[in-house]
């Protein structure tokens, strides 16, 4: 159960009320999440943590609204996202959310400075490249603005896709183990820069982990198990 | 605005990837096929046009037995024509005490109106554009020879007496026909008053010839038809062009067969490539969707950019059909008027709308996916959308080929047959590609051997992954037999079409016809002919009769109203009789007459009609046609229709009756025959022996339609050259649709410890078991078409074509071998770690 009553005073950007996702998976329904809640205010940064298949993906997608429950309520900035449509959902994330996946999802045949300004080419405006560009520069790899991902390391295309994530200047970001497919060092380097860019800009950050190490670094720590989110003390996680 | 940009941008970005230009490559092909031929059709059929008014010496030839008015004339001048008049008749010529009819031409000073007169005036031949100055005459040698004089002496005429300047060697408005009995005097027309030939009941035929432009004869068409309904013959080429061979009705069936083959082959690469396109961009449209795209600026998106595409392809692709349609003329420019229209406009429209068609009907279900793709495939990989089926593709593709095949053909019932006929072979092909793969997995299994190193184990490792992959497999196999298919039809229909362009005129065909043989000369004459000549006619008898009732109802009231009774109506048939049927004929319909049948005297002899008669006159089996033949009448039941060869310079004839029925009245012989060049002397003997014998020398016209044959072979070698190139560019566009998969494999191969050759090796054998595989399957497809097609389109007889079983499996195998190998090789030398993380990223 989550404790919200501490944060009353604060802006509520992320709402989740009895939610539920049951799947079918052949003759049988799976119930991935079980009337779960979830509240992250404003600025906030908050880590699910969760073993592999626990649901933390499924979650997220929900969350973002890629996908809807099967039950329950979710609103993102106050506007109930199972009320709309799929193509309202779509344009109540455009320019306001950012996403950094686990397998980064660059376009293979896109230079690193166009990849960084594909979210921006839905509502594009004249400064748009010089944003980029600078956005690359702050991530490291001003030099390579016109590498294709294959050129670049692992590493390298996490931080192009930090740099789309936050370059629309976005008021939430969501995280899919973004660490995953990272050695340690080089994890730690994009965690570093996920939590400098939160504090400097302000914006809320979500981010689902199997990674204790990381998750620790959050204001916030759950735990998802059996389809439901509990508060971890920081002794938890550290161990 | 910002999605025209988006989309731009988007498209300049794609143009890195194979598939993008291999549908760039297709659609332009589609489109420069179609456009080339299309231009070269449109401008062939007006210059067509123009070469017919030439022979028929004018655009508008009206013809009356009385002088034309002046106001008239007026009015076809008013109209931008130009005006030439003419008088015919019959006449005779006297020189000493000789006399010889004469067929005279009476021309003025703007004859000929289309080209030139070939006439030797003594000092070699000379062509001119003109006749013959007042006070002398030209004459056909003929007439020299027949009467014994020479360029220079004098001819009477009616009451004058002319010098004959000249021998006329060709009329350019001298029709294949053989209606100038007698030889040919020209005459300037200053000079006919004073000859006395023309008095009240002399039969003259008065011509007014017109040139000009299409619409300018359009502009009098109104006055046109009331002349006609005052008797007046009118002759208009847009209504009357003389056929000028079923040779190049063929050709131009031939090209259009083309143009559909090359649309069908660029919509198969446009299908393939599209395949891959879609695959690669669901990441980007899931990505789009995530960073908030709705559904409909992603299909706006996606949309803007092809249709881009199609744009660039179709004028890049406009551009080479222009440059190759004048590369087809200039091959035909010797045989056509150099004059020939600019190209209009019409198939420029015609090759963008081709190119978007092909774009809606051989991409457009694909594409649809990009649209239904969910943003939570970001997360899960594996959430793309249902792929389409395969039948939605084929149909939707099949719904706009047969569309286009409607428009371009103009024939519906054709278009659906052969789209339904299609349909079956695919469905057909897609079963026994079934069965080739279960056949090769199962072969496979049976030749386990235990050399784990060596070829044999390369081809059944290559045979297993490609019978194992049998969705993909399938696809590819029905593509490149469709392929290989449409490819050999169209070098097959090259190869008989020429060879029976060959067979129609050998060497040997008849160069002379002998008409107006009577009764007691016939035998003398054959003898001679038979001793001189390597090939001829039989001598058929000919009787003239005008055929006046069907079925005891005027002749003329069977034609529907609204429409004008077929010449054959109008003028008098030449008939004839015989008890075999002649060579060269076909029965298509009904049975030949039994020669020992006894002839009764009541009831109608049987005849045996050629069908395209029948049809215009709406004729069939049974139907009893009645004949005026001098003062009497004869009647005659259809008891067969002929199919025959026009351009066979035999003899032919329109109605033959069995012997016993036509004996009974005048009649002459008319025979063909070959006589080489060194053998002119038999013609002097033939000559003086039976002066009253007409002897016509076709060489001319021989040499001119063999002319056409060789030239119009060579315009559809280019364009076999163009379906070709759309052959491979499908082929291309498939392999590379599946190089990220067989990357995948390799890298995978290399993994377990293959090496570069041996995975060369796999991958040889694979492309060359499909290259097999596609070749037999399209092979099989190529035979079955190749029937319809000859029996339906071009009438030629259906044979079997073995090498293409063998051409075919070997071509594709070293084809598909070739370009998979090109394709594959950067593959084979990335790093395994490298194709893995490739494949994951696309
Ligand atoms: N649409 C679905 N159909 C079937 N199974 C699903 C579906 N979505 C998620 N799952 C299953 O639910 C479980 C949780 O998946 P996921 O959210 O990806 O876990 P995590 O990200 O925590 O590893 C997994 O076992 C996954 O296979
Ligand atoms: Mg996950």
């Amino acid at each position: 159960m989550v404790d919200d009553s501490l944060n009353d005073s604060k802006v509520s950007i992320l709402h989740a009320a009895q939610v539920s996702q049951r799947v079918r998976s052949g003759e049988r329904v799976l119930t991935i999440l079980d009337d779960l809640a979830l509240e992250v205010h404003t600025g906030e940064s908050v880590a699910i943590l969760g073993s592999s298949g626990s649901g933390k993906s499924t979650l997220l997608g929900l969350l973002a609204g890629l996908d809807t429950p099967s039950e329950g309520e979710i609103q993102l900035f106050g506007e109930s996202l199972t009320a709309l449509g799929e193509d309202g959902r779509a344009r109540l994330r455009a320019g306001q959310v950012g996403f950094v996946f686990q397998n980064f999802q660059l376009l293979p045949t896109l230079t690193a400075l166009e990849n960084v300004l594909l979210p921006q080419e839905l509502a594009p405006s004249s400064d748009d490249e010089q944003r980029a560009r600078t956005w690359l520069s702050r991530v490291g790899l001003g030099e390579r603005l016109d590498h294709l991902p294959k050129q670049l390391s692992g590493g390298e295309q996490q931080r192009v896709a930090v740099a789309r994530a936050f370059v629309s200047h976005p008021r939430l970001v969501f995280a899919d183990e973004p660490t995953g497919n990272l050695d340690r060092a080089t994890g730690a380097h994009i965690i570093d820069l996920l939590f400098e860019l939160n504090r400097e800009m302000g914006t809320t950050l979500v981010l689902v982990t199997h990674d204790h190490a990381l998750a620790s670094r959050c204001e916030r720590c759950l735990r998802l198990e059996e389809g439901r989110l509990q508060l971890m003390d920081h002794a938890e996680v550290a161990s | 605005m910002k999605a025209f940009s988006l989309s731009l941008k988007g498209l300049r970005r794609d143009l890195r990837a194979a598939d993008v230009r291999a549908l760039f490559v297709a659609l332009m092909l589609a489109v420069a096929a179609s456009t080339m031929i299309g231009f070269f059709l449109d401008r062939l059929d007006r210059g067509l046009t123009r070469q017919a008014g030439q022979l028929m010496g004018g655009d508008l030839v009206l013809e009356q037995s009385d002088p034309f008015t002046k106001e008239l004339r007026q009015t076809l001048r008013d109209a931008g024509l130009t005006l030439s008049q003419q008088v015919d008749l019959v006449s005779m010529a006297s020189r000493d005490n000789a006399f010889q009819p004469v067929s005279l031409k009476v021309v003025d000073p703007a004859y000929p109106l289309y080209g030139q007169v070939r006439v030797e005036r003594g000092d070699g031949t000379e062509t001119l554009a003109h006749g013959p100055d007042p006070g002398s005459v030209w004459v056909a040698p003929r007439l020299a020879r027949l009467m014994g004089f020479e360029i220079g002496d004098t001819l009477r005429i009616g009451e004058s007496t002319f010098t004959v300047s000249g021998l006329v060697e060709r009329e350019p408005d001298q029709s294949a026909g053989f209606s100038a009995f007698n030889p040919r005097v020209m005459m300037h027309r200053d000079d006919l008053p004073a000859t006395g030939l023309v008095q009240p009941g002399s039969r003259l035929e008065y011509e007014l010839l017109a040139k000009g432009p299409p619409d300018a004869v359009a502009r009098v068409q109104s006055r046109l038809d009331r002349l006609r309904d005052n008797g007046v013959e009118v002759r208009d080429v847009r209504e009357d062009r003389p056929r000028l061979g079923g040779a190049l009705d063929r050709a131009q069936r031939y090209l259009s067969l083309s143009g559909l083959a090359a649309v069908l082959l660029a919509g198969v690469a446009v299908a393939m490539a599209t395949r891959r396109y879609v695959d690669r961009h669901l990441d980007t449209a899931a990505l789009l969707r995530c960073f908030g795209a709705s559904q409909r600026q992603l299909s706006t998106l996606f949309s803007l950019q092809l249709m881009w595409l199609a744009v660039a392809a179709s004028v890049a692709g406009a551009l080479l059909g222009l440059a190759g349609q004048a590369g087809l003329l200039a091959i035909l420019t010797r045989f056509l008027p150099l004059e020939l229209p600019p190209p209009g406009p019409l198939p420029l429209l015609m090759g963008v709308f081709t190119a978007l068609a092909i774009l809606v009907g051989f991409a457009g279900p694909m594409l649809l996916r990009l649209k239904c793709v969910s943003a939570l495939k970001v997360l899960r990989r594996e959430l793309d959308p249902m792929p389409v089926s395969g039948w939605v593709v084929i149909g939707v593709a099949s719904l706009v080929f047969g569309a286009l095949l409607w428009l371009y053909s103009g024939d519906f019932m054709l278009s659906l047959g052969l789209l339904v006929g299609g349909e079956l072979a695919l469905a057909l092909l897609w079963a026994l590609g079934h069965v080739l793969l279960t056949a090769l997995l199962w072969l496979v299994r049976g030749a386990a051997g235990d050399d784990r190193h060596g070829a044999r184990h390369a081809w059944r490792l290559g045979a297993r992954q490609l019978a194992r992959r049998r969705q993909a497999s399938l696809g590819q196999l029905l593509a490149f037999s469709v392929t290989f298919a449409a490819m050999a039809i169209i070098a097959l229909v090259r190869g008989d079409l020429v060879s029976a362009w060959e067979a129609q005129l050998p060497e040997n065909t008849p160069n002379y016809f002998a008409i107006n043989i009577q009764p007691d000369e016939r035998d003398g004459f054959r003898e001679i002919v038979e001793n001189a000549s390597d090939t001829r006619s039989d001598l058929y008898p000919i009787v003239r009769g005008r055929l006046v009732t069907i079925n005891d109802q005027p002749a003329e009231a069977t034609v529907s109203a609204d429409q004008e009774a077929p010449d054959e109506l109008r003028r008098a048939l030449n008939l004839t009789w015989r008890a075999t049927l002649p060579a060269g004929n076909r029965i298509v319909a009904g049975e030949w007459f039994d020669a020992d049948a006894p002839a009764g005297d009541d009831r109608p002899v049987p005849i045996s009609m050629e069908q395209g008669l029948a049809e215009r006159l709406d004729v069939s089996l049974g139907d009893v046609l009645g004949f005026d033949i001098g003062s009497e009448h004869v009647s005659g039941r259809v008891t067969s229709l002929r199919s025959l060869d026009w351009e066979s310079f035999r003899p032919n004839f329109f109605v033959i009756f069995p012997p016993g029925a036509l004996e009974r009245f005048s009649h002459s012989y008319i025979t063909s025959f070959h006589l080489e060049n060194d053998r002119q002397a038999t013609i002097g003997k033939l000559v003086s022996r039976y002066p009253s014998v007409s002897l016509l020398n076709v060489d001319a016209i021989l040499e001119q339609v063999r002319e056409l044959l060789a030239q119009v072979t060579r315009a559809i070698e280019l364009v076999l050259v163009f379906v070709l190139l759309a052959g491979v560019s499908v082929l291309y566009a498939a392999l590379t649709a599946s190089r990220p998969m067989r990357a995948h494999e390799g890298a995978l191969l290399r993994v377990f410890g293959a090496g570069d050759r041996m995975i060369a090796r796999i991958q040889g054998a694979e492309f060359a078991l499909l290259g097999i595989a596609s070749g037999l399957l399209g092979a099989l497809l190529a035979e079955a078409a190749a029937l319809g097609v000859y029996l339906v389109w071009f009438d030629l007889p259906p044979r079997l074509h073995w090498p293409l079983w063998i051409v075919l499996p070997v071509g594709g195998a070293l084809l598909i071998g070739g370009i998979g190998h090109l394709l594959t090789r950067s593959v084979r030398r990335q790093a395994p770690m490298e194709s893995l993380r490739l494949l994951g990223e696309t």
